[in-house]
């Protein structure tokens, strides 16, 4: 089995990606979850569960921010409401939360994502014990040690293979700050699609946003494995996952639909450049041109990174 | 009546033997040193076990304590051998260990039980619950993420009895700690393993692109003014009394690169304002000369973090920087003669006759001194001190005591 899971930013976008083949989606709201498409309030949230019931899919909630006494406070609401509407998982990356689930007995299955801090099987197993159900790699991780940590675990972890990554979270309102001190009157918004280059290289460009999360930046080039999935398969790594925070609306349902059929190939014991080749051609075709596409750290060697 | 007040520990860093030493000489309640495994400092001296004995003999018969930082995020060939680490440290006699990673955390736990565990800054603890999570685990003490603001550390503190440790002086990540890997991808050098490149303090463009190969750049200010992300540092020398009020039981300086007489000078200041509170807190009053001593030392501009408020762009290093007068250590006292008057000390940078010198040492003691004449160790009048760790005896009025820094203003 392979499990393709892809983020959702309405109740349109998720049924599609329901019926492009995708098997959970992954939504939230910004005040819990980090890094969404769009911050869904909680009705679209139960909308898109009984669409999942009704096609037989499945619906992961982000609940991964770290929380403040403010956000805990109000979360204990929050996790009750998921659990009620039947959600089929939380992700989770402060303690805390996982401290109010185990202090309310909620039933709420949850996937260990502390972000960048997922980079052994040790944390993950450690999570295991603690009621987790799948753990999100860090996509600082080369393809060797994915494949030694699921290994290791008992769990599925899932790897993301479509995509923009984060690599920078800071709370303070940077892009804002600057407008401020070059007194720029200028409103920040999440949609705004900046870019910063580093003065001495600027070849390579990283998408910045501020939300109520603070500031986040993006790794230069976007993640796409599809020409490596069989290496993925064969790793037993079967959880993948498609983020869509910069490829809107149609385009990422059909990108979503190719590695829908790439997981078909692999399943059926089709897989090969002819199949593979075309695939990839069409995610060009839907993939935004100013967002280069890469394999991160997939295929580096781990003594690459000092 | 005059209120108790629980003291809290004043915590200083330590990045070698000497360090150590002179940290807890000049006033720290404890130390933080790095080991030769799991450090986020790979560039700090750290200690060999020989070195951590030798400083926590130090340490004991001054009262004091010494924990080590093992604070990496852990890839999968780093923690073989994780367990017989801790367990020596345990058996040495380290007081605590500072982790972040759970993995390292259950290591320690399992193979090396009555070892406490300092939950690292790295975890990003934020929240009451999260600090209740770790107290389950079995953990003695949170270093408290450096964005939790001084309310929420009221509240935590009204939720929680697990022991707090909190940043109060020094250079901060301005990042979430541990949720920035610029370096990994911009360096190929993994800032949760001990390698950051500081990409965070770089020069970056900031634009728009309506087009693959166009784009409007949003840099303004006159001069053009760089996109930015770098922080000045930390000192909340006005506010310690916050801290104590809301019970925090740790005090840190940050720190394990820096310097001797940094570090020194810190741990001296900061000694003097809890003592200063805790013995009087109803009439205590701030003296400017705690501050101003700080300044000596002080490499950015200084402010207060997430405490009071959601930084803005003045704790950001934008525009011009204001140059801080820079005082160099140039010598440590090795004795002092009351009947001649005359110091021995071992020479840490160039000084020469003429120089105004500045003395101080342990409780906040400060002397000036003009230097009128010098000898070398065998007696002759020397002019200039210029080799690297040579003695030299001067003439020094006011009394001072072996281990006292002898300093003085750059240029």
């Amino acid at each position: 089995m392979i499990e393709i899971v892809a983020t959702a930013e309405s109740t349109e976008q998720a049924s599609l990606l329901f019926d492009a083949g995708v098997d959970m989606v992954y939504v939230g709201e910004d005040l819990f979850g980090l890094r969404m498409p769009a911050s869904l309030p909680k009705e679209t949230i139960e909308e898109i569960t009984k669409i999942a019931r009704e096609k037989n899919k499945r619906v992961i909630v982000a609940v991964n921010a770290i929380m403040h006494n403010d956000r805990i406070e109000k979360l204990l609401p929050y996790l009750q409401f998921l659990e009620k509407i039947g959600v089929d998982a939380i992700t989770v990356g402060d303690a805390g939360v996982v401290h109010v689930l185990k202090k309310h007995g909620l039933q709420l299955p949850f996937i260990y994502d502390a972000q960048t801090m997922v980079t052994s099987a040790n944390p993950i197993n450690f999570s295991v014990k603690r009621g987790a159900v799948s753990a999100v790699a860090a996509r600082e991780l080369t393809y060797v040690e994915l494949e030694a940590i699921q290994q290791k675990v008992p769990v599925p972890i899932e790897v993301q293979v479509y995509g923009a990554t984060c690599i920078y979270q800071s709370k303070r309102p940077l892009v804002t700050n600057y407008f401020n001190f070059t007194e720029q009157k200028r409103s920040v918004s999440k949609d705004d699609d900046l870019f910063l280059s580093e003065y001495k290289n600027q070849d390579e460009h990283y998408s910045i946003f501020e939300d109520i999360n603070g500031t986040h930046i993006f790794a230069s080039t976007d993640l796409n494995l599809m020409p490596h999935l069989d290496m993925l398969y064969k790793a037993n790594i079967k959880r993948w996952k498609l983020d869509g925070i910069f490829v809107k609306g149609e385009p990422f349902v059909k990108i979503a639909h190719l590695f829908v059929q790439a997981k078909q190939a692999l399943l059926e014991g089709r897989w090969s450049e002819e199949v593979w080749k075309p695939l990839n051609e069409q995610l060009l075709t839907h993939h935004p041109k100013k967002r280069p596409l890469g394999t991160g750290f997939f295929l580096k060697d781990p003594g690459d990174i000092k | 009546m005059t209120r108790v007040l629980k003291k809290p520990e004043l915590l200083a860093p330590a990045g070698t033997l000497e360090k150590l030493k002179m940290a807890i000489h000049y006033g720290a309640d404890a130390v933080y040193i790095g080991g030769l495994k799991y450090g986020l400092r790979s560039r700090a001296g750290n200690f060999t076990f020989e070195e951590m004995e030798e400083g926590l003999d130090f340490a004991r018969k001054r009262n004091a304590k010494v924990y080590v930082a093992a604070n990496i995020v852990s890839h999968e060939a780093d923690i073989e051998g994780a367990g017989d680490y801790f367990r020596t440290l345990r058996d040495i006699g380290v007081d605590a260990v500072i982790v972040s990673d759970p993995a390292l955390i259950e290591i320690c736990a399992s193979e090396a039980p009555g070892l406490p565990i300092h939950l690292s800054t790295q975890a990003s603890v934020t929240n009451f619950e999260a600090l209740n999570f770790w107290k389950e685990e079995g953990l003695e003490r949170v270093v408290l993420a450096r964005e939790v603001s001084m309310e929420e550390i009221k509240e935590i503190r009204q939720k929680t009895d697990i022991e707090l440790e909190a940043f109060i002086h020094g250079a901060m990540c301005i990042s979430y700690s541990g949720r920035c890997v610029l370096s990994n991808h911009m360096s190929f050098r993994d800032a949760n393993r001990g390698g950051c490149s500081q990409s965070c303090r770089w020069k970056y463009d900031l634009f728009e692109m309506p087009d693959v190969d166009e784009r409007q750049s949003l840099l303004g200010g006159e001069p053009l003014e760089a996109f930015s992300m770098s922080a000045v540092d930390m000192s909340m020398i006005r506010h310690i009394p916050d801290f104590i009020e809301n019970g925090v039981e740790s005090l840190k300086i940050e720190g394990r690169m820096k310097s001797i007489h940094y570090v020194s000078t810190v741990a001296n200041v900061y000694r003097q304002v809890i003592d200063a509170y805790c013995e009087n807190p109803d009439n205590f009053e701030f003296k400017q000369e705690w501050e101003d001593e700080l300044w000596k030392v002080a490499q950015r501009e200084l402010a207060t973090g997430f405490y009071y408020g959601i930084p803005d762009e003045t704790q950001q290093l934008f525009g011009k920087q204001r140059k801080i007068p820079n005082y160099v250590f140039i010598g440590q006292v090795l004795d002092y003669d009351e009947d001649t008057k005359i110091a021995t000390i071992q020479q840490r940078n160039h000084f020469s006759v003429g120089d105004e010198v500045e003395f101080y040492g342990p409780g906040f003691t400060h002397s000036y001194q003009t230097i009128k004449e010098m000898w070398d160790e065998e007696g002759n009048p020397i002019e200039v001190a210029n080799q690297a760790m040579m003695i030299v005896k001067m003439k020094v009025d006011v009394p001072v005591k072996p281990l006292d820094i002898m300093r003085k203003k750059k240029g």
